[in-house]
C-alpha cells in the first residue's frame, strides 16, 4: 500500500496540530442546563436533549480534501471539557496549558469563559462533586492512600465497542424499534413502565439529534461544493454530502458509507459524554469484509480509492486525543492516547477463522499510517494463519508497539464462563489495554485500579499508611505478629477482602449516580437489548452488564510474599524487624541486605515455582474477594489484570518493599516480573505468567521487550509465532512486544526533539516517547537494557 | 553420572531449528582466539566473581562458572520448555565448550532426551576421536559442525589444534544418519580472505552429501572480550573489528554455490 497525496496532508495536518482546550462544548452544555427546559425535564431526557443542543450549535468542521467528516471539537484536536462530568478550574487549566507533557493550549478567551462562565455554574455540582460527597471517609482513606483509583471520577464509563449490528443498522430502524418497545411497555403489571416510556422518549431524541448533525453536514458540504474551483472535489463534496443524507439515518452500503456511518457514531458517543476509552469499530475488518467484497465485484471502488478512505478514516482518530484531566491527575496523567482499539482476525459467529482480505488490507493500512491512535490488536486464535501472525510481527518489528496480540480462544472462554452465548463471545474481543467483552451486547465498565502491593504493605503495619498518616485498613496485625507464612497469608486475604469491600460500596453508590444522573440515551441506543429492554446503558440496560476492578502489581507482590517466605520464614536469614529497619530507612546503610533481596532471593517470572506459588495463592485471593459480588445495575463484579501507566502512580506511594525495590519506584505492570528480574527469558517469563488462571479473568497484560535481532528473518518469525501460540495455548489472554534499544531511548530522552515520532509500548497501549514522565521512560529504558544484555 | 554445564540458555532460537535448549558444556580442547566463551575453555569447575551495584555501592559475589548436571535434572528443564519445543518443532542442543569433551555423559543426556521425544543436536567442534563420534551418531538428529580453516598450520596457530581429525570426523558425519549445519566463524585477519575461504567452499563441495543442510556464517563479534578479564585468560584478538555487513552479504553469495541454503548467523 502506498499513502496517497490526500492522505498524507491529513496525516501530517494531524501531527503539526496543536493540542488546544475548547470552550464550546463546555459553554453549549451550560447554556442548555441554565435553561428552564432542562429543570423540568426526566434525567434520560435531560440528557438527551442536552445532546440533541450540542449536536444542534457545535461547529461543522470540514477539512480540506477529507473524505470522512466530523469533529469533536471545531477542528481537529481542539479538546472540549465535560463540566457536568468534572470541572476544570483555573489551575487546572493553567497546568494543562503549562505541563511538559502532552500539555493543552489554553487560551485567554478559554479562561474568560471559564472564569464568567462555567466555574460559577458547575462549581460544587458535577458529577465529580456528587460522587466524592457521597463515598464514605473508609473510601476517602484507601483512595488517598494509593489502595485504589476510581476510574468514574473524571469520565463517564465506557469501554464499549461497536457490535456487528450496528455497522448494519441505521437510526430510522431503531426508531422503529423503539416505537415498537414504547408499544409493548405494561404500565399494569411492570413498576418500571414509566421510566422505561422517559428512557425510551429520550433515545427517540437522540436518534433524531444525529440524524440533524448528519445533515448539518451535508448542508455544509453542499454550501462548500458551489464555491469549490475543483471540478474534482465538487464531485467529491456532492458524492460526502449524499453520503451524510443516507447515514447515519439508514444503513450504510458502502465502504465510504460504512466508515461515515461509524465515525457519526463515534462522534455522538465522545460528544454525549467523555466515556473511557473514547469508542472503539471494534471487529473493523470483519464489518468492511461484506461491503467491500460486493464494490469489488461491482468494479464500484478500487484498491487505491479503498486505501484512501481508510487513511481518511485513520486520520480521524489521531485527531482526538484524550479528554484533560483535571485535580491531581492532571499534572500526573499525561496519556494522549484515547485507548480505541480495534480488532483484527478472530473468529466469525459460527467458529470459523475470520482472518481474510480485510484483516490484511487494515495491517497495511496501520503500518503505513504509523499513527497513535487508533491503537489495533490482531485476535490470534489457534485457527489462525502463520501468514497473519507473520503480517503482524512484520509492524511489530518497526517497534511502534502495534499491533498487540490477543488470544481469540482464551476471550471466548472467558465471555462463557461470564454467561455470554456463544455467537455474542465470538463476536467479542479486547478493547481498551486488554479487556474482555461481548461487542455491542455488553455494558463492561473498569471502575478502577487496586493496588495488591498497597494491600500487603498495609497487612505489614497492622492496616496503618504511614504516608497519609492515618488507619487505612483493618488491623490485622503488625508483620512480626505472624507467627508463619501462612498466618501472613491469612493476613493478606483479611486485608484484599475488607479494601475490596471498600471499593465495591464506593462502585455500588457510584454506578447509581450515572443511572440517576448521567444517563446516556445515544451509547444506550448502540449496545443491544437498551431499547427492548427500555433502560439506559448506565442503568443495566444492555444485555450484559459487568465490572471490573483492575489488579496491579501482580509481579511486585509476588516478589515481596516470596522474600518475606524465604529470607524470614523459611531461610530464617533476616528478622521482620530487621527487615523493618531496613525498609523504613529506604535501605541506606543496609544495601546489603537489599542486595541479598534482589539477587539471593526467588523471583517472580522465572518459571520457578516456589515464587511463582505466590503469584497464585494472590490471584486465588483477589478472585475470590471480586468475582461474582453483584454490582447496582444488575451486572456482576469481576477481575482483570492491567496497570495501563498506574504501576507508576501506586508506586510513587508506596515506600521501600521487601522484595528490595526503593520507596516510590514504580511496580511490576501487569503480570509482567518486576522490571529486571526475570533471569531466564520470554519462554521462562510466560510459563510462571501461565500459572494464574487467565480464563477467570477479563484480561491480564504481559510485556515482553525484544531486541530488533529476534525479528530477522523468516525463521525467527517462525520463533516468535511459536512463543505466541505456544502461550496461547497455555491459556495466556494477551502479549506486546516491545522491539526497542536502550540506547535509541536514552538518545531520546536527551534530545527529544529529534524524536517527536518515537513511540513505545507503555503497557496496554503505545504512547509517545516524548509524552511520558521521565520516571516512565526511566523504567522504560532498564526494562529494555534488562533485554538487551 | 553428571555433566559439568557452565550454562543454560532458554529460548534458544540460534543453535538449531525451532526454540532449543542449549546446555554449554564445559572443557574445550582448543582454544580460538575470538572464543566467546572463554568460561567454557577449561573442564574444571571455576569460581568467577560477578559485580553488581545497587545504587553507587559494588556488590562482589564468587558465583560458580559450571555447575554439575544428571541426565534427570536436563529432563526436568526441558520438560518445562516442552510446550515451546513441540509448537515450535524445536529441542535440545549441547553445545560448548566442546561436548564431545565429556562424551560419556552426552550419549547418556542425549539417549535420554531422544527417548523423551525431543530432537536433538550436538554443536561441535569435531575435535574428538571418531570413536566417540560413532557412538554419539545413534542419537543425535543433527550437528552443528563447525569448519574455522583448511590450512592445518593456521589451524594450530589459532585454535590450538591441527584440522586432520576435524576433517575425517566432518566426512563420516556426512555419511551418517544425522543432518549436518557447517558452521563457519568469519574471523577478519585469520580465515575471512578469499583464498581461505576458498578453500572452505571447495572441501564442502567436495564433501557434500544429503546430510548436508546448510552453513551459517557467524560474523566475529566482540561480546566475548570482557569476560576474558573475568577469567585472567588473555585476549588474543586485539582491536579486531567485526566483518563488515557487506563483507558477509558477499561471502554468503559465495558459499551459495555449495547448493545448501546459507544462513547469516545461526
Amino acid at each position: 500500500m502506498k499513502i496517497t497525496e490526500r492522505v498524507k496532508q491529513l496525516r501530517q495536518q494531524s501531527l503539526n496540530a496543536v493540542e488546544k482546550i475548547s470552550a464550546e462544548r463546555a459553554l453549549l452544555i451550560t447554556q442548555f442546563y441554565k435553561s428552564d427546559q432542562a429543570r423540568e425535564l426526566s434525567a434520560p431526557v435531560r440528557r438527551a436533549r442536552a445532546f440533541e443542543y450540542l449536536l444542534k450549535n457545535k461547529k461543522i468542521y470540514i477539512g480540506e480534501g477529507e473524505l470522512i467528516v466530523g469533529e469533536r471539537g471545531p477542528s481537529p484536536k481542539e479538546t472540549p471539557t465535560y463540566p457536568e462530568i468534572n470541572l476544570h478550574s483555573l489551575k487546572d487549566l493553567e497546568t494543562l496549558n503549562s505541563r511538559e507533557k502532552v500539555s493543552f493550549r489554553v487560551d485567554e478567551e478559554v479562561r474568560a469563559i471559564y472564569k464568567n462562565e462555567i466555574i460559577p455554574f458547575w462549581e460544587g455540582i458535577s458529577n465529580r462533586d456528587r460522587i466524592i460527597s457521597l463515598m464514605t471517609p473508609e473510601w476517602i482513606g484507601a483512595y488517598n492512600a494509593g489502595v485504589f483509583t476510581e476510574f468514574q471520577e473524571q469520565r463517564a464509563p465506557g469501554h464499549t465497542a461497536l457490535g456487528y449490528r450496528m455497522f448494519r443498522t441505521g437510526f430510522l430502524q431503531l426508531k422503529e424499534e423503539i416505537r415498537e418497545s414504547i408499544s409493548c411497555l405494561d404500565y399494569y403489571n411492570d413498576p418500571e413502565a414509566f421510566d422505561k416510556s422517559e428512557e425510551l422518549k429520550a433515545m427517540d431524541i437522540a436518534c433524531d439529534a444525529i440524524i440533524m448533525y448528519a445533515n448539518r453536514h451535508a448542508d455544509e458540504l453542499e454550501q462548500l461544493a458551489k464555491t469549490e474551483d475543483s471540478s474534482e472535489r465538487k464531485k467529491e463534496l456532492h458524492r460526502m454530502a449524499a453520503i451524510c443524507r443516507k447515514v447515519p439515518a439508514n444503513a450504510p452500503e458502502t465502504v465510504h458509507e460504512m466508515l461515515q456511518h461509524y465515525w457519526f457514531i463515534h462522534l455522538g458517543v465522545i460528544t454525549e459524554l467523555n466515556p473511557w476509552d473514547s469508542f472503539n469499530p471494534g471487529r473493523l475488518d470483519q464489518h468492511l469484509y461484506p461491503v467491500y467484497k460486493k464494490e469489488m465485484e461491482k468494479g464500484s471502488i478500487s484498491k487505491d480509492e479503498l486505501y484512501d478512505l481508510l487513511g481518511c478514516f485513520w486520520v480521524k482518530f489521531n485527531n482526538h486525543p484524550s479528554p484533560p484531566k483535571m485535580g491531581v491527575t492532571a499534572y500526573e496523567s499525561s496519556t494522549y492516547t484515547d485507548f480505541c482499539l480495534i480488532n483484527l482476525g478472530g473468529v466469525k459467529p459460527d467458529g470459523t477463522d475470520a482472518v481474510n482480505e480485510m484483516s490484511y488490507i487494515l495491517l497495511d493500512v496501520i503500518k503505513e499510517m504509523r499513527l497513535l491512535q487508533p491503537g489495533s490488536m490482531v485476535q490470534i486464535s489457534k485457527k489462525s494463519p502463520d501468514r497473519f501472525i507473520h503480517k503482524a510481527l512484520d509492524i511489530i518489528k518497526t517497534g511502534f508497539g502495534q499491533p498487540s496480540c490477543f488470544n481469540t480462544d482464551s476471550i471466548i472462554q472467558e465471555l462463557l464462563r461470564q454467561g455470554k452465548n456463544i455467537v455474542d463471545a465470538r463476536n467479542g474481543g479486547a478493547s481498551g489495554c486488554v479487556e474482555t467483552g461481548a461487542f455491542g451486547t455488553e455494558a463492561y465498565w473498569l471502575t478502577g485500579y487496586f493496588s495488591l502491593p498497597k494491600a500487603l504493605e498495609l497487612t505489614l503495619n497492622d492496616g496503618f499508611d504511614k504516608r497519609t498518616n492515618r488507619l487505612v485498613g483493618i488491623e490485622t496485625g503488625y508483620a512480626d505478629d505472624y507467627k508463619s507464612f501462612e498466618d501472613l497469608v491469612e493476613a493478606f486475604r483479611s486485608q484484599v477482602n475488607y479494601l475490596i469491600d471498600i471499593k465495591i460500596r464506593g462502585n455500588n453508590v457510584i454506578e447509581k449516580i450515572f443511572a440517576r444522573w448521567m444517563p446516556v440515551p445515544f451509547l444506550s441506543l448502540l449496545v443491544e437489548d437498551c431499547i427492548s429492554n427500555g433502560k439506559d446503558y448506565n442503568n443495566g440496560g444492555a444485555r450484559y452488564n459487568t465490572s471490573y476492578i483492575q489488579g496491579v502489581g501482580l509481579g511486585s507482590v509476588t516478589d515481596m510474599l516470596t522474600s518475606i517466605r524465604y529470607n524470614i520464614y523459611d531461610r530464617k536469614k533476616i528478622s521482620h524487624e530487621e527487615l523493618k529497619i531496613a525498609l523504613d530507612a529506604d535501605f541506606t546503610g543496609y544495601e546489603q541486605i537489599q542486595y541479598d533481596l534482589i539477587y539471593n532471593t526467588p523471583k517472580f517470572g522465572n518459571d520457578d515455582e516456589y515464587a511463582d506459588q505466590q503469584a497464585v495463592a494472590v490471584f486465588e485471593i483477589y478472585y475470590d474477594a471480586v468475582n461474582g459480588r453483584p454490582t447496582s445495575r444488575g451486572g456482576v463484579h469481576r477481575i482483570n489484570l492491567l496497570p495501563t501507566t498506574s504501576h507508576v502512580y501506586f508506586g510513587s506511594v508506596i515506600g521501600a518493599t521487601p522484595d528490595g525495590r526503593k520507596a516510590f519506584k514504580p511496580l511490576s505492570e501487569g503480570i509482567s516480573p518486576s522490571q529486571g528480574v526475570d533471569k531466564q527469558g520470554p519462554t521462562s517469563v510466560i510459563k510462571s505468567a501461565s500459572k494464574i488462571d487467565h480464563l477467570r479473568t477479563g484480561g491480564t497484560l504481559l510485556n515482553q521487550k525484544f531486541a530488533p535481532s529476534f525479528f530477522e528473518d523468516e525463521e525467527s518469525y517462525d520463533n516468535l509465532t511459536a512463543l505466541i501460540r505456544t502461550y496461547f495455548s497455555l491459556d495466556g489472554h494477551h502479549i506486546q512486544f516491545n522491539v526497542v534499544n536502550a540506547e535509541t531511548l536514552r538518545d531520546a530522552q536527551k534530545h527529544p526533539e529529534l524524536y517527536r515520532d518515537l513511540i513505545v509500548r507503555v503497557a496496554g497501549y503505545s504512547d509517545y516517547f516524548n509524552d511520558l514522565g521521565e520516571d516512565l521512560q526511566d523504567e522504560i529504558i532498564a526494562r529494555t537494557e534488562h533485554e538487551e544484555v | 553420572m553428571k555433566g559439568l554445564i557452565f550454562s543454560v540458555k532458554r529460548y534458544s532460537v540460534h543453535d538449531g531449528p525451532g526454540i532449543r535448549v542449549t546446555f554449554f558444556m564445559k572443557g574445550c580442547p582448543l582454544s580460538c582466539w575470538w572464543c566467546h566463551n572463554p568460561e567454557g575453555i577449561s573442564p574444571e569447575p571455576e569460581k568467577v566473581v560477578q559485580k553488581n551495584k545497587i545504587g553507587e555501592k559494588e556488590f562482589s559475589i564468587v558465583e560458580d562458572a559450571g555447575k554439575l548436571f544428571s541426565v534427570d535434572e536436563i529432563l526436568g528443564i526441558l520438560e518445562k520448555e516442552r510446550a515451546f519445543i513441540t509448537h515450535s518443532k524445536g529441542g535440545v542442543t549441547f553445545s560448548g565448550g566442546e561436548p564431545m569433551l565429556q562424551c560419556e555423559f552426552l550419549i547418556e543426556a542425549l539417549k535420554a532426551c531422544k527417548d523423551a521425544g525431543y530432537h536433538t543436536a550436538v554443536d561441535t567442534s569435531g575435535y574428538s576421536s571418531t570413536e566417540n563420534y560413532r557412538s554419539v551418531i545413534p542419537f543425535t538428529d543433527l550437528f552443528l559442525f563447525d569448519i574455522k580453516h583448511i590450512d592445518d598450520t593456521m589451524h594450530l596457530k589459532y585454535t590450538g589444534v591441527s584440522n586432520f581429525l576435524i576433517l575425517e570426523n566432518l566426512l563420516l558425519l556426512l555419511h551418517s544418519p544425522g543432518d549436518v549445519i557447517i558452521r563457519i566463524p568469519v574471523i577478519p585477519g585469520v580465515n575471512d580472505d578469499s583464498g581461505s575461504m576458498n578453500d572452505i567452499r571447495q572441501l564442502l563441495i567436495n564433501f557434500k552429501t544429503d546430510n548436508l543442510k546448510k552453513i551459517n556464517l557467524l560474523p566475529y563479534h566482540k561480546t566475548g572480550s570482557s569476560k576474558y578479564n573475568k577469567f585472567n585468560i588473555p585476549y588474543r584478538m586485539g582491536s579486531i573489528e567485526p566483518p563488515s555487513k557487506g563483507r558477509i552479504q558477499e561471502l554468503k553469495e559465495f558459499f551459495c554455490e555449495v547448493g545448501v541454503k546459507v544462513k547469516i548467523g545461526g
